[in-house]
């Protein structure tokens, strides 16, 4: 769905490569200021890197801005918003490069937990609500590939558990999802994990083969213990 | 949701707002003409002084009033969506200012003796000035007071500049008193060659800017979302930024500074019908149009003729400090 080559951006990202197919679930990990949201952003087209990039074998140069909206939603970390727009609109706003307002908007909302809040401004939400948000409007896109920066951040347990099944639903439907996280036992469960140092691709591959002991203390300077722990699912 | 414009009732109450303030503004001053009388006129007929008063003086100051005031309206609304905030308004940026300097250094220079185009042209030159001036200061997505002191050095930057002017044109009378109408902003002595100066640009901008309303939607909760979703975000900015500055050094123009319409205007409407600029937008236009009318009826009846200007300021900085005040 979405292959990277040799992508470079100054000293935020080193030749990094990749490729998500279809129908796969891809987590990005690694320290702050690793180059993260850079990745994402480049892929996503936002900003401009070195290297080439194609979407469902398109080179990226030649995909038009309404096309590039259909075809893959983004999400970010920015969750400022100045203008009381209600949660029903943002969510619409996701239809944009489609010109209707009507399909996916209702089902994103209630995937998302944010059907109840339809109304609410979404200056009034807490950071958590308007995450939500945002992350509904990617979902009305209904784009083949998802790219989400870091959606659990101001989750709670419960919808922070909902995000990362969904994105799995996603992928069972044969979409490419990238996310980004901070927690290495979530990334645990996705197909594919991308391990980013200091703008370099240090590692990638199937999660238990790649974030072993050895490589999170190389990468992120602590120990890691496997084996116990606590494990949370839904109901 | 699926309406591109604002509901048919909403737009035709302001409508109806903006129709009242014209006929005030034709009907009442030092002398009255009775609304049955105007409408005479406005149909080629009536005669006399009535005649007079009303297609020589107060048609032509209402046309320009009407054409200022969505003018500035529009600009701060687009203004606000291209900073993601809420205070930028031409006024507050020095847009204003800076039209206001372009205008005054050609009277200085007597450009605008040469040609009717040299004014609002130099207006337009001065106006883009300090747009980029506070692009560079104030990177976009930059804090609020970032931005306000942009447009506070700005402004006094402009204003020093303008005094400045004054002070080299000592002497020359007509162009010390223009210079100082510039400053101070007011629709006197407005006649038909202002109206044709104004008018026609901006009613081609307004209605250039209608079809936007869904992309400063998207622009206005954030650029790189709006980008993902299909905008082509770089092209969207440069085009409103134009046409806002456009607008604002039009209406400067012809009607020199008049502050706080692009703040005030949009933000009341924003409380009152929602964000949605499909909606904003056009009751922006109207509701600018009748504010300045209501402004310039009340320099008629307060003592020791107000300028325009100073009315506007008056009743909009007490404004601007609540929205200050308020949490956000």
């Amino acid at each position: 769905m979405i292959r990277a080559e040799n992508i470079t951006l100054g000293t935020r990202l080193l030749d990094v490569s990749l490729h998500l197919p279809k129908g796969s679930l891809t987590a990005v990990v690694g320290p702050n200021g690793a180059g993260k949201s850079t990745l994402l952003l480049v892929l996503a087209g936002l900003l401009k890197a070195q290297g080439s990039i194609a979407w469902m074998g398109e080179d990226l140069n030649h995909i038009t801005f309404p096309e590039r909206g259909r075809r893959l939603a983004w999400v970010g970390q920015d969750l400022s918003a100045e203008f009381a727009f209600p949660v029903r609109e943002v969510v619409a706003q996701g239809r944009h490069a489609f010109g209707d307002d009507g399909a996916f908007v209702a089902g994103a909302m209630q995937a998302m937990d944010i059907a109840h809040l339809a109304d609410r401004a979404v200056t009034r939400l807490s950071g958590g609500e308007r995450r939500r948000t945002f992350l509904a409007r990617a979902l009305a896109t209904d784009a083949k590939i998802q790219l989400w920066d870091e959606p659990t951040a101001n989750l709670d347990v419960r919808h922070g558990l909902d995000v990362l099944q969904l994105a799995a639903k996603l992928r069972d439907e044969g979409r490419a999802v990238l996310i980004s996280l901070h927690d290495l036992r979530a990334a645990l469960c996705f197909d594919q994990v991308l391990v980013l140092d200091r703008g370099r691709l240090a590692a990638s591959g199937k999660p238990d083969a790649v974030l072993n002991a050895d490589l999170i203390q190389r990468v992120f300077g602590v120990k890691a213990h496997m084996g116990q722990e606590m494990i949370l699912e839904l109901p | 949701m699926r309406r591109a414009w604002a509901p048919s009732w909403l737009l035709a109450l302001m409508t109806l707002v903006l129709v009242l303030s014209f006929m005030g503004s034709l009907a009442l001053g030092e002398v009255r003409v009775p609304p049955s009388e105007v409408l005479a006129v406005l149909m080629g007929r009536g005669e006399g002084l009535a005649r007079t008063v009303v297609l020589d003086f107060r048609l032509p100051r209402a046309l320009v009033g009407m054409a200022v005031g969505a003018g500035l309206a529009a600009s701060g609304v687009l203004m606000q969506s291209f900073f993601r905030n809420p205070l930028a308004s031409p006024g507050l940026l020095g847009v204003s200012t800076g039209g206001a300097l372009g205008a005054v250094t050609a009277l200085a220079l007597g450009w605008a003796s040469n040609s009717v185009f040299a004014l609002p042209a130099a207006s337009i030159a001065g106006a883009f000035l300090a747009t980029f001036a506070v692009m560079a200061l104030a990177k976009r997505e930059a804090s609020a007071e970032h931005l306000l002191l942009a447009g506070v050095a700005l402004n006094a930057l402009f204003g020093a500049a303008t005094s400045f002017i004054l002070n080299l044109t000592a002497g020359q009378f007509e162009v010390t008193g223009q210079i100082v109408f510039w400053m101070l902003g007011g629709l006197e002595n407005r006649t038909w060659a202002h109206v044709w100066m104004v008018l026609p640009g901006t009613i081609v901008g307004c209605l250039m800017l209608l079809p936007y309303g869904r992309a400063l939607n998207l622009l206005s909760l954030g650029e790189q979302g709006a980008q993902s979703l299909g905008v082509n975000v770089r092209r969207l900015q440069w085009e409103i930024i134009a046409l806002s500055t456009i607008l604002t050094a039009l209406a400067t123009a012809v009607g020199g500074v008049i502050g706080f319409v692009g703040l005030v205007v949009p933000h009341i409407l924003r409380l009152g019908f929602g964000p949605d600029h499909r909606r904003l937008l056009p009751l922006s236009m109207l509701g600018g149009a009748a504010f300045i009318l209501a402004c310039d009826l009340i320099t008629r009846f307060l003592p020791g003729e107000l300028r325009l200007g100073v009315v506007t300021a008056l009743l909009g900085g007490p404004f601007f400090l609540w929205m200050l005040r308020r949490p956000s």
